[in-house]
């Protein structure tokens, strides 16, 4: 929320200032500038808001797994892609659940809000290998189900709030249907409010 | 009842002065407007029953040439402004003149709404109007004439002076739209 303060916060001597280097007389006082830059950069906001929509940002090919992909094969193709997380759909494209790192640490046994770094130090202790107890699981077994998912036309703005609310780095985005269209990361929101800030100059 | 009274202390400041470039180009600008409309007037007029100048010429050249930005100045407004405001000014006359004081208030009042609602206010209309009503015989003998001549023939020279003048100096332009 620190973002939309911030702009509104021009001084007296800001707007004196510009209107010194601005030649000619304005017949506004700063006051009345003030009011008039208020209103129109809430809604400005209120548009670029309305306007950025889930499918604008969303990565398109998605990888994803079936509910019987080993999770050996799950964990290969983590590791391979270089992403820390997935949606799990069934034949048609539906979206039956999301994996990611934290699913596997929770069902390693490892304690809540635990971290890579619990299983390095826990491995150094030479307490054996804590992934066989999902060794033999498959996807369907540590997915998180059902998924929070958004629909192709929800502003950006209810998916970052989505993912704060629900703390999760990924939503997938699905049509009407429930089919899995893409999907939207943190990352992808942050380049996304990078994007407005070049269309309009701010 | 606080809130009225805290509202008569005013609550922002006063803008910017402006360059001395400003100050200069509105004293060139007001000098050869007025100065074109007053030598019609006293050079090429003495002796006729035609006007030229009006004294709310000198209000709107405040603004023509001197707060060129303002919408307040802008052609819509000051050709708009002093036409609407003037016919108004020469009805009251006509209608009201029986009660001079009722003539003078129904002219600018009514003058200001008409400019408000058509989107063509400019302050000196205002005086158009009451210069309408409370003019010389000679101006109130010239009739709805009073709105060609001088307020529209006066006007148009003006601006077509504002148009040559403001677009001199860099740091002008004029208009900043038309209509």
């Amino acid at each position: 929320m620190d973002m939309q303060e911030c702009p509104i916060n021009l001084s007296e001597e800001d707007i004196l200032d510009a209107m010194k280097n601005i030649s000619g007389y304005l017949d506004i006082t700063t006051k009345d500038f003030r009011e008039i830059y208020l209103v129109a950069y809430r809604q400005a906001l209120r548009r670029i808001k309305q306007s950025l929509r889930a499918r604008d940002i969303m990565t398109r090919s998605v990888i994803s797994v079936k509910p019987d992909t080993s999770l050996e094969e799950v964990a290969q193709i983590l590791a391979e892609n270089g992403i820390s997380g997935l949606p799990v759909t069934d034949a048609e494209g539906r979206i039956c659940g999301m994996i990611s790192e934290k699913d596997f640490l929770l069902h390693m046994g490892v304690q809540k809000n635990a971290s890579f770094m619990t299983v390095v130090a826990q491995c150094l202790q030479n307490k054996g290998c804590l992934a066989l107890p999902i060794r033999r699981k498959k996807a369907e077994n540590i997915m998180v189900s059902p998924a929070v998912t958004v629909g192709e036309d929800a502003a950006v703005f209810e998916v970052s709030g989505i993912l704060t609310e629900k703390n999760i780095n990924r939503v997938p985005v699905v049509s009407q249907e429930n089919r899995l269209v893409g999907i939207i990361t943190r990352s992808d929101i942050v380049s996304s409010s990078c994007a407005i800030g070049q269309e309009t100059g701010i | 009842m606080m809130e009225y009274f805290r509202k008569m202390k005013g609550d922002t400041k006063s803008p910017p002065y402006v360059g001395f470039r400003e100050i200069f180009w509105s004293w060139i600008g007001a000098f050869i407007g007025i100065g074109a409309v007053a030598f019609l007037e006293y050079n090429l007029l003495t002796g006729t029953d035609r006007l030229m100048i009006i004294g709310s010429f000198g209000a709107s050249a405040v603004l023509i040439y001197g707060a060129v930005r303002s919408p307040l100045a802008q052609p819509r407004n000051f050709i708009g402004g002093h036409l609407i405001s003037a016919i108004i000014g020469v009805a009251s006359h006509q209608l009201l003149h029986s009660h001079m004081w009722l003539a003078s208030a129904v002219g600018v009042a009514t003058a200001i709404a008409a400019m408000h609602a058509t989107k063509t206010l400019h302050p000196p209309g205002g005086a158009t109007a009451l210069i309408a009503v409370t003019g010389s015989e000679q101006i109130h003998s010239l009739g709805y004439f009073y709105v060609i001549m001088p307020v529209g023939a006066g006007a148009l020279i003006m601006l077509l002076v504002a148009l040559l003048v403001n677009n001199i100096p860099k740091t002008r332009r004029y208009p900043e739209f038309w209509f």
